[in-house]
């Protein structure tokens, strides 16, 4: 038995390399793979590893996060003795205040693990897709003594200065960590899945709650703890995917349709469970070609889906074509519309004819260039784009835009649709 | 406030006609339109018109029933008032028995009317599939002040000697109802839902030595000794699948165009307990078209004019027409299926035909099997290659062993040798 039960998953920050998506809703409750939210890959991991006691930070948006989660019950945390629970930042007679980092959010909920007397802790991201079972790094941790264990994996060198970087010994102890080094050593890099010997990590926090830092856990408490402490690699080999950017986000979807997918969603012994909706299954209609796709319950498919994710209550009408996309719930694809690697979010519609992602990626977005250059155009929530209207790519269209919002003439490559004068964080999430 | 109305959906029924299909579970748990069972429509119908506190009587082969149901959640069944009761038969002190008959069912449990102190008893049979709002139904029945409301509609057309006919006069007031009659004669026929004033049915139910069925031993008699019984018209759809032919026609006629009867209305949805499934996956090599797709599946074969339920593999190269295929069927590269309907873990093997040659009638079941349907019992295995004909009845667990050289002619009955059936 171990004596690592408690887990505090990090879901609170601002997630704005995710562009839209994120606007209007935390990254952990960004929609993923058909079905599920971001953050049901690390519950499922947890409850799958026989963790049923977890406390979920929030901060940023978190109404759309508390409305999926609910009670917990769709992960069997819905319990008498443990179960989940969102803390989020609250006023008390304490000195209290904002999360103002990562190792901040626990420090101020540090009464949860005194509580529940634990020996060690397990912090968990939310906003990763992976699969993994934590059974054995707890047993590494516990069996080596460690103060931390930090579990690593690989990715190319040059994807590595998006993350922390590891440098390890031959016994596997870390010797280095270097959060988003701008010129990477190696692409050995943190999962973001941290196992602390409580001890060790509450002092390492008395004293960078006293330091002007960042408080956070990949920039400050681990690297502090490999210059005064042991600290431990656990490398895992599965399949790992941050989801930070809008690029990670649709290659991590596209990744699904893989012939050979990295990530078996249908392996019944490790199931990621998400609450479910009560829609039937899905229609597909005598004139549909659906191929390489994930079709979810309650989507009507009467047109050419290829190599697309469709989330449930999405229609497709009579001669519409959805490439290489990902529909977010309840969207509506008019007929002979036509979809070229896109992202809509929820319940957006495409009017009777529109073409949306046309021609050359031939300009970066102007809004964000960093983040939307690819080739991928994306549509915010609920917004109406009008029958016939052409967009081209790397196109950023607000949410809640009505027809009238939209030009008359085709949008061109990199283009940012906004209502005039209105700011693009108001709105309620869901 | 306690509900003034008490639900008891009759769910213990066997249907002999559907054979194999029906003689794993009661009917009102046969897996029907890709994720539901049949008593799915309804407890929705009960969610829908806002009555919460339902008893379920069960007695044969519940389990599957029993597991489905749960402690009602998905239905919003789980109160602290009311909510959903089973109500299976038990040993009692004195006489004790298995439920006789639909009638009978509700003797035995005369203590949960009376309990109920309700004002009206709403039996239903949950084994039928039609979307109805009972508040109106309620609201007729009230102001008709009638002792029973009987739920009519129009006969199907196909073997319209397996209903009840009601003859009403000109006042909607039921004249006669006749049961199953050898020479069926008008349009109208019991629906199978039945409002009674709570102290006239319990009044029926205390006499002494009254017999086990409601229809013929309360119903008939009520309206013969002029109870005040009244009929309301169901218009919309309306299917009894208690027979192979007719559970496939409700099923593929949720495949056409404008289907008959829509899953898909977000103010009337079906409800029933969700499995944790992965989103479908249809790959590259994959086509599916004209189908109705669960979670859970997984295709890279074709798939035209059927219903896939959680789970089903279709693997390349293999063709599935015209056919229902429930929970976790293998169905292997090159394998074809037409007008089959495939029970849960059933394995198809690669190369395998079902549904194929003449059709020519069942030989022991000519009534149930002569439209060129094939059913393949829960579990079985066809071998690679093998070769099913039409109206051919493949019972439940069949192995390779039972079947000769892999094949099974059209018309025939192929039994798991040892099994008892």
């Amino acid at each position: 038995m171990s004596h690592v039960s408690y887990a505090m998953i990090l879901a609170g920050g601002l997630g704005s390399r995710l562009c839209l998506l994120s606007e209007k809703r935390a990254k952990p409750a960004v929609p993923f793979g058909g079905k599920y939210r971001i953050i049901d890959f690390t519950l499922s991991n947890c409850v799958n590893s026989g963790i049923f006691d977890i406390g979920i930070l929030t901060q940023y948006r978190p109404l759309s996060l508390r409305d999926h989660i609910g009670i917990g019950r769709a992960w069997d945390l819905d319990r008498k003795r443990g179960g989940v629970e969102l803390l989020q930042p609250f006023q008390g007679w304490a000195e209290s205040d904002w999360y103002r980092g990562t190792a901040d959010a626990i420090w101020q909920n540090w009464d949860r693990v005194v509580e529940r007397k634990a020996e060690h802790l397990l912090v968990l991201s939310g906003d990763h897709v992976y699969r993994m079972d934590y059974r054995p790094m707890i047993e590494a941790h516990l069996q080596r003594g460690a103060d931390a264990t930090v579990a690593i994996t690989e990715v190319a060198l040059d994807q590595a200065s998006q993350f922390g970087v590891v440098r390890t010994d031959a016994a596997g102890w870390i010797t280095g960590f270097l959060e988003k080094p701008k010129n990477p050593p190696a692409g050995k890099i943190s999962m973001g899945v941290y196992i602390f010997r409580t001890a060790a990590l509450r002092e390492e926090m008395e004293l960078d709650a006293m330091r002007a830092t960042s408080h956070d856990f990949g920039k400050n408490i681990v690297p502090s703890l490999v210059q005064r402490g042991r600290v431990l690699a656990f490398p895992a080999y599965g399949y790992w995917q941050d989801i930070g950017t809008l690029d990670s986000y649709y290659r991590a979807n596209l990744d699904l349709l893989s012939p050979e997918p990295p990530f078996p969603l249908q392996d019944l012994r490790w199931p990621i469970f998400t609450p479910s909706t009560e829609y039937p299954p899905a229609r597909l209609g005598t004139r549909a070609h659906v191929r390489s796709s994930i079709v979810t319950h309650g989507t009507i498919v009467n047109g050419t889906v290829e190599r697309s994710v469709l989330f449930p209550g999405v229609v497709v009408e009579e001669g519409a074509v959805v490439r290489d996309s990902i529909v977010m719930g309840e969207s509506w694809i008019g007929p002979r519309a036509e979809l070229d690697r896109c992202i809509l979010d929820k319940r957006v519609h495409v009017g009777r004819g529109a073409r949306i992602g046309v021609g050359e990626a031939l300009r970066p977005n102007r809004g964000c260039p960093e983040h939307l250059s690819a080739g991928i155009t994306i549509v915010g929530k609920a917004s109406r784009v009008p029958g016939g209207l052409v967009i081209g790519r790397n196109v950023r269209v607000a949410p809640d835009l009505v027809e009238e919002d939209f030009p008359r003439e085709a949008v061109e490559a990199g283009e940012v649709l906004e209502r005039e004068g209105e700011s693009a964080h108001a709105g309620s999430a869901s | 406030m306690n509900s003034p109305i008490l639900v008891l959906v009759l769910a213990g029924g066997k249907s002999e006609r559907l054979h194999a299909l029906g003689r794993v579970r009661t009917s009102s748990a046969l897996p029907f339109g890709g994720k539901y069972r049949v008593i799915d429509f309804t407890l929705s119908n009960c969610a829908h018109s806002g009555l919460f506190r339902v008893g379920i009587l069960t007695q044969y082969a519940p389990l599957s029933l029993q597991h489905h149901i749960g402690i009602g959640k998905p239905w919003d069944l789980d109160r602290r008032d009311g909510g959903v009761r089973l109500l299976p038969p038990y040993v009692r002190q004195r006489e004790t028995n298995w439920y006789r008959g639909t009638a009978d069912a509700l003797i035995q449990n005369r203590n949960v009317i009376e309990d109920a102190q309700a004002r009206h008893i709403l039996v239903l049979s949950g084994d039928l599939i039609y979307k109805m709002d009972y508040g109106r139904l309620v609201e007729r029945h009230e102001t008709a002040g009638a002792a029973l409301t009987i739920v009519t509609t129009a006969v199907p057309e196909s073997e319209p000697e397996r209903y009840g006919y009601v003859a009403t006069d000109g006042d909607g007031r039921v004249i006669s109802l006749e049961e199953k009659p050898a020479l069926p004669s008008g349009e109208t026929i019991s629906a199978g839902i039945y409002l009674f004033r709570s102290r006239n049915l319990q009044a029926w139910l205390e006499k002494p030595g009254l017999g086990p069925d409601l229809v013929r031993d309360v119903v008939q008699p009520m309206i013969l000794n002029g109870d005040r019984v009244v009929a309301y018209e169901l218009a919309d759809y309306w299917r009894d699948v208690g027979t192979i032919d007719a559970y496939y026609e409700a099923n593929m006629e949720l495949l056409r165009p404008v289907p008959t009867l829509t899953l898909h209305d977000p103010d009337w949805l079906i409800y029933t307990p969700s499995e944790d499934r992965a989103p479908a996956v249809i790959t590259g090599e994959g086509d599916v078209s004209g189908s109705l797709v669960a979670h859970g599946t997984h295709v890279e074969g074709t798939v035209r004019r059927s219903i896939l339920f959680p789970g089903v593999h279709v693997a390349p190269g293999a063709l599935v027409e015209d056919s229902i295929v429930m929970h976790d069927a293998r169905i292997l590269s090159g394998a074809r299926l037409s007008r089959a309907i495939v029970d849960k873990g059933v394995r198809i093997g690669e190369r395998a035909v079902v549904g194929t040659g003449d059709a020519i009638p069942n030989r022991e079941f000519p009534r149930d099997l002569a439209s060129g349907l094939c059913v393949i019992g829960k579990g079985s295995e066809i071998p690679a290659g093998g070769s099913i004909g039409r109206n051919t009845l493949v019972e439940i667990g069949v192995r390779e062993v039972d079947l000769a050289a892999g094949a099974a002619p059209s018309g025939v009955v192929v039994r798991a040798k040892g099994v008892v059936r």
